[in-house]
């Protein structure tokens, strides 16, 4: 369970997020929702302990993301940030292996075909791909996604779609950030899209 | 083949400055095995060989350290102001009669003294809590120069000979090293080396950039931290110990990289292999090409690692991307 008790979060002056209170269920899959600007990210941020706010709280299963030690708090959630880039030539495999055991969540995002590409000469929807299956391979109770879907084609979507469903029944409490309206999100437990 | 080549390099061009010098050596196979036989070699070669080896692979490990912790390919201890950090922490224990050039504590005034040059270059980059790829180079660069003009200044204005030249400082000698050096330097290479061991996991993650890193577990700045203490450890003892020589720290991590790979803990051993050869190579060639004078080491330094960084970068340029 992930309660967000009253918070406020300003970056670069601006208020984000105002006095905002949710409580996210555990083994659900919910969907942060609304316009470019509106804090989406800043939200998923501050559950994954990134950023803190001036006031209120998050915890996840009563543990505060900010105050927990990097070691620690990877073994409770995992990320995989919007546009990650890579830098040096690891393969797809080197990389996920970085987060836990690759070859179950490659097979599970059809990456196996590109297990040995260097991971610079990928295309963004693979890219992205492999940023998703890295969190996964962490295998943490909760999973925390900014966009998966945004650089994805209409197979990838599902296929991804389909694995989150299944981690979410098997207790794995997902958080998604997306674009898509209300109707094209009924494969999330729940949707939130009113936190300023 | 390709994997093995610089051991086998290193191991030839070993031998050949060895045996490479203004004086011939007499029965010279039979003189390696028997330690003390022949003095030139015993006392003069062997020592500077040996120091060539270990330099090199500090500076190769400290560049190693730098590219990793500040996720930047042009990251290297001349440019973060680490090298001339060394140099002025030593340049000043010597002058205030404290130390001399090569003893250990020199070494520990020149590992202070870059650890302080490239702390003040991250601070002055990280001004805006934004620590960029391009303020890093651009405060580095202001950093080094600073700190060299005042290494210059001090060895120009005061005349104590064994606070060396500033040909020293800027290109660096081997010439004047003795098997009594050798050890600050192994230590500092071995604590150097190991520090480099233990961190190279999180480095790799370091490579997904600051988020991605600490997502996965890895306490950024306390690894940051680690990473320039190491750096500073054996750029500090080498730069104390032989003056500055340039490229090392640049060519050789990447040299290692597209040979085998990007993985830190692989390249540790294999960088320092390859930063040995270059090292032991030019020396050789310093000590060779104009005999009987002996050109600055740096200068062959600049002269072998430029093309071949060149020559890396337009056969293969996904080894570092996105820069």
């Amino acid at each position: 369970m992930i309660t967000i008790n009253e918070i406020t979060i300003v970056r670069d002056g601006r208020e984000i997020i105002y006095d905002y209170s949710e409580q996210i269920p555990a083994g659900s899959i919910t969907a942060i929702v609304g316009p470019n600007g509106c804090g989406k990210s800043t939200l998923l941020a501050a559950i994954a302990g990134d950023i803190a706010p001036i006031k209120g709280t998050i915890t996840i299963d009563e543990l505060h993301p900010i105050l927990t030690p990097p070691a620690q708090l990877a073994q409770i959630r995992a990320v995989a940030i919007q546009n990650q880039r890579y830098t040096l030539g690891f393969t797809v495999k080197q990389i996920i292996e970085m987060a836990g055991p690759p070859e179950e969540v490659m097979r599970s995002l059809d990456l196996t075909s590109l297990a040995d590409r260097v991971v610079t000469t990928l295309s963004g929807g693979e890219a992205q791909r492999v940023s998703i299956a890295t969190a996964i391979a962490q295998q943490t109770p909760v999973l925390l996604l900014d966009e998966p879907l945004a650089a994805q084609d209409v197979s990838s979507r599902q296929r991804i779609i389909e694995l989150l469903k299944k981690m979410a029944e098997g207790g794995v409490t997902v958080v998604v950030v997306a674009h898509s309206n209300e109707s094209e999100l009924a494969w999330a437990d729940k949707v939130i899209k009113h936190f300023l | 083949m390709k994997r093995l080549a610089p051991v086998i390099a290193l191991i030839i061009a070993t031998f050949i400055a060895i045996y490479v010098g203004a004086a011939p050596i007499d029965n010279f196979w039979s003189s390696l095995i028997s330690p003390g036989s022949n003095d030139i070699l015993w006392q003069i070669r062997i020592p500077r060989v040996t120091a060539a080896l270990i330099v090199g692979a500090s500076l190769a490990l400290a560049g190693l350290m730098a590219q990793g912790a500040c996720n930047n390919a042009l990251a290297e201890p001349s440019i973060l102001g680490t090298t001339a950090g060394a140099s002025l922490g030593t340049v000043l224990a010597v002058l205030t009669g404290l130390v001399q050039v090569g003893s250990v504590g020199a070494i520990a005034c020149g590992a202070l003294g870059a650890l302080a040059a490239t702390s003040l270059t991250f601070k002055l980059a990280n001004l805006r809590s934004q620590l960029s790829s391009f303020a890093l180079i651009i405060v580095g660069i202001a950093v080094s120069a600073s700190i060299t003009a005042i290494v210059g200044l001090l060895s120009s204005m005061v005349t104590r000979a064994d606070a060396r030249s500033i040909s020293f400082w800027n290109f660096g000698s081997l010439a004047l090293i003795t098997r009594d050096n050798l050890v600050g330097i192994s230590i500092t290479a071995i604590v150097g080396g190991l520090i480099a061991w233990k961190i190279s996991p999180s480095l790799d993650r370091l490579s997904l950039g600051d988020a991605t890193a600490f997502h996965l577990g890895v306490d950024v700045p306390r690894v940051r931290l680690i990473a320039l203490v190491a750096l500073s450890v054996l750029a500090g003892g080498s730069v104390s110990t032989v003056g500055s020589i340039a490229f090392i720290g640049l060519a050789a991590p990447h040299i290692a990289r597209f040979i085998y790979g990007p993985t830190h803990r692989s390249l540790i051993i294999h960088t320092a292999i390859i930063g040995a050869l270059l090292v032991v190579v030019a020396d050789t060639l310093s000590r060779s090409i104009a005999q009987p004078n002996e050109l600055p080491i740096g200068l062959i330094t600049s002269l072998l690692g430029a093309p071949v960084l060149i020559a890396l970068v337009s056969v293969k340029n996904n080894v570092w991307t996105n820069q």
